[in-house]
């Protein structure tokens, strides 16, 4: 078995330009949507703030889907990405498969952007069967199949990319070798570095979450193509949630790699695989496969089996993620020599923000909690807080590190310092406002508030505020970190 | 323990957290070298608290789950069925759209015993939705969805007296946050 891990010749020169040039183009795509996005969900808070009465509703709601969708597919592609871009520090994946994905991609989001802009669709991101549908008069049906068109698109582009790199990875480790299996019993080569690990038990997870989406979109095509064949509403719901589940999930293992990757060069202190971060890591493999149950709680009819299992899986993934990542994070930076840069700052906050959404999701996840905060804003509380003030810190971090790295322009400490106390204040502040909402039992996804819940307009209007805090961070951030990923894409196009 | 006493406990363990990343965070203005051996023991002593309080947690919590015990009969059974965008609350079977129809637009609302074990019977007609019971004090008191082609039942006792008005909790189209239905405990 070959026992590189280090930078091949190879990768070095045109190939790492060429790689830098895919990789900046990914960035700037996400750099680009992020904001665009971003003020999508700062529409919606518009909206529930009442501060735009004769809006017809069905207009919060196809925001609400391209939000929705638009965020989980940015930050998935990004960090795919980003990680992509690590593993070629160790492996061969493909460029051209990369190239592909992001052609699916831009695709998808042109299908996407019609289907909700102009066909009004209106569904929400997990598009729960049977909804599409029943428009209820609002769209038409080529927007329901321009819809699940797009989410093929998507699915086969993104199932080839994930493909491609396990084959990349098996091709130089063996899958065996790289889920680090000889760690567990006491060995300790071939050396595997945390980013192989992490991102071979993320892609196998991605894969079954994909092969779910794949029988959710025949099964649907099939009832949709008048065949008469009708699809069970529980069996449904279990692919879509499981298909979801994983999808944001991988998403922030994916992000986790890099944290795992970049943090030690800020630190200076290495981040080696051992036994625990095997064990860990191999846990997390199993356990996400079943953690997803508890997004079924509230449907009685489940089999009682499941939904404890749902509960105990939903515990216990949270361990080995506070005992070896976390934990780490902390034993990387305590008292260490640490560079403190936007990227350092952002990638330690992600974790932060990781840990912090952790403990709202878990206590979610309980099912006598479950009864009372499911489907109200504690559930987008909690996602948006390893969200937006996790994963997407980290990624936002990888983005940093690597426009500093290509452009080799000098950072601005200050502004740096400013960006991340501006993602503190404006991201925390108005994520309070979807847990205080949670508290006091109001509705997610409700374009207009009724008399019962009047308190959720409050709520909305204060969230404005800490949402225009945060939305000039981003700005700076996009004048620091963006105009170095064009930098490093016009370099790398002229080399 | 109520949502907001949960949101409480909440926010001492996430300022607990940030306090923790702040402090390491600061530890860095004075460099040294980490005592990895410490490191492990305090690594091991950690797993094992977190793990023991969520294995509390679990013994305390998973007794608690609202479903539906055998050989328990309920005092009273509610019939609900959820349609774009309306919820049919009746103490008789709703089996057909035209019942519906006129249970959701003409009939009085269902009067429920205080303090008697009631049984909804939750089902739709078209997609998913989400019932749920408000008290009169606006709280959140319980929910379980509305699926096609399924019947979940949950029980209750309600012992406040008053209306209850019924939300929609998942997400059903264009006028889901217009849907709701509305019964009296007595």
């Amino acid at each position: 078995m070959a026992e590189r891990t280090v930078v091949s010749p190879v990768w070095l020169g045109m190939e790492q330009q060429r790689w830098r040039r895919l990789t900046s183009t990914w960035m700037m795509v996400m750099l680009l949507l992020f904001p665009i996005l971003l003020l999508l969900g700062a529409f919606m808070r518009i909206v529930q703030a009442n501060l735009l009465p004769t809006l017809l509703p069905e207009w919060f709601y196809a925001v609400m889907t391209l939000h929705g969708l638009g965020m989980v597919g940015t930050w998935f592609v990004g960090a795919m990405a980003a990680v992509s871009y690590i593993l070629t520090q160790y492996v061969r994946p493909s460029r051209k498969v990369s190239w592909t994905a992001l052609g699916a991609t831009l695709l998808g989001v042109v299908l996407l952007l019609a289907t909700t802009l102009v066909g009004r669709f209106g569904v929400g991101w997990y598009f729960l069967y049977p909804l599409p549908f029943y428009p209820a008069g609002i769209w038409p049906t080529w927007a329901t199949w321009a819809f699940l068109f797009s989410l093929a698109i998507l699915g086969v582009g993104w199932t080839i990319w994930a493909v491609d790199l396990l084959r990349a990875i098996a091709q130089h480790y063996s899958l065996r070798a790289a889920l680090a299996w000889h760690y567990i019993r006491g060995e300790t080569e071939p050396e595997i570095p945390p980013a192989v690990l992490i991102t071979t038990v993320s892609l196998i997870s991605a894969l079954s979450g994909f092969l779910a989406a794949v029988i959710i979109l025949v099964l649907s095509f099939l009832e949709w193509a008048g065949t008469g064949f009708t699809n069970d509403a529980l069996l449904m719901k279990n692919l879509i949630f499981f298909f979801g589940h994983v999808l944001v999930n991988i998403t922030m293992y994916l992000g986790v790699v890099l944290v795992y990757d970049v943090l030690p060069r800020y630190s200076g202190r290495p981040w080696k695989t051992n036994r625990i971060v095997a064990i860990a890591w191999n846990t997390v493999l199993f356990l996400v496969l079943f953690a997803y149950f508890h997004h079924l709680y509230m449907d009685f009819v489940q089999p009682q089996w499941m939904q404890v299992l749902g509960q105990v899986a939903s515990y216990l993934i949270s361990v080995p993620a506070a005992v070896v990542t976390i934990f780490s994070t902390l034993l990387l930076v305590y008292g260490a020599s640490m560079r403190w840069t936007l990227s350092s700052l952002l990638m330690y906050l992600g974790v932060m923000g990781w840990a912090i959404g952790g403990v709202a999701a878990v206590i979610d996840s309980t099912i006598a909690v479950n009864l009372r905060f499911h489907n109200t804003l504690w559930v987008p509380a909690h996602f948006h807080t390893y969200y937006l003030m996790g994963v997407v810190l980290m990624l936002l971090g990888f983005a940093a590190h690597f426009g500093l790295e290509v452009s080799e322009r000098p950072e601005n400490g200050r502004l740096a310092k400013l960006i991340a106390a501006l993602f503190v204040i404006g991201g925390y502040g108005f994520l309070s406002m979807f847990y205080v909402g949670g508290a006091h039992s109001v509705p997610r996804r409700y374009a207009v508030y009724p008399q019962e819940v009047m308190q959720g307009v409050d709520y909305a209007r204060i969230a404005l505020g800490f949402i225009a805090v945060l939305f000039l961070g981003v700005l700076l951030y996009l004048w620091e970190t963006g105009r170095r990923c064009a930098l490093a894409f016009r370099t790398s196009e002229s080399s | 323990m109520s949502q907001v006493s949960i949101f409480y406990l909440f926010v001492v363990l996430a300022v607990f957290i940030a306090f923790v990343f702040l402090l390491v965070g600061r530890s860095t203005r004075q460099v040294r070298d980490v005592a990895y051996r410490a490191a492990d023991r305090m690594r091991k002593v950690f797993f094992f608290t977190l793990t023991g309080i969520l294995t509390v947690f679990l013994g305390i919590t998973l007794p608690r789950m609202p479903y539906p015990a055998h050989g328990q009969l309920p005092d009273q059974v509610v019939h609900v069925v959820g349609k774009q965008f309306a919820f049919a609350i009746s103490e008789t079977p709703i089996e057909t759209d035209e019942q519906w129809e006129e249970v959701s637009s003409f009939a009085p609302p269902v009067k429920v015993s205080a303090g008697r074990l009631v049984e909804f019977r939750v089902t739709s007609f078209d997609v998913n939705h989400g019932f749920s019971l408000y008290a009169p004090n606006g709280q959140l008191l319980a929910q379980t969805q509305a699926m096609p082609g399924y019947v979940n039942r949950l029980r209750m006792r309600l012992s406040e007296r008053g209306r209850y008005t019924v939300l929609c909790l998942e997400f059903c189209g264009s006028a889901h946050h217009r849907m709701r239905g509305v019964f009296f405990v007595e």
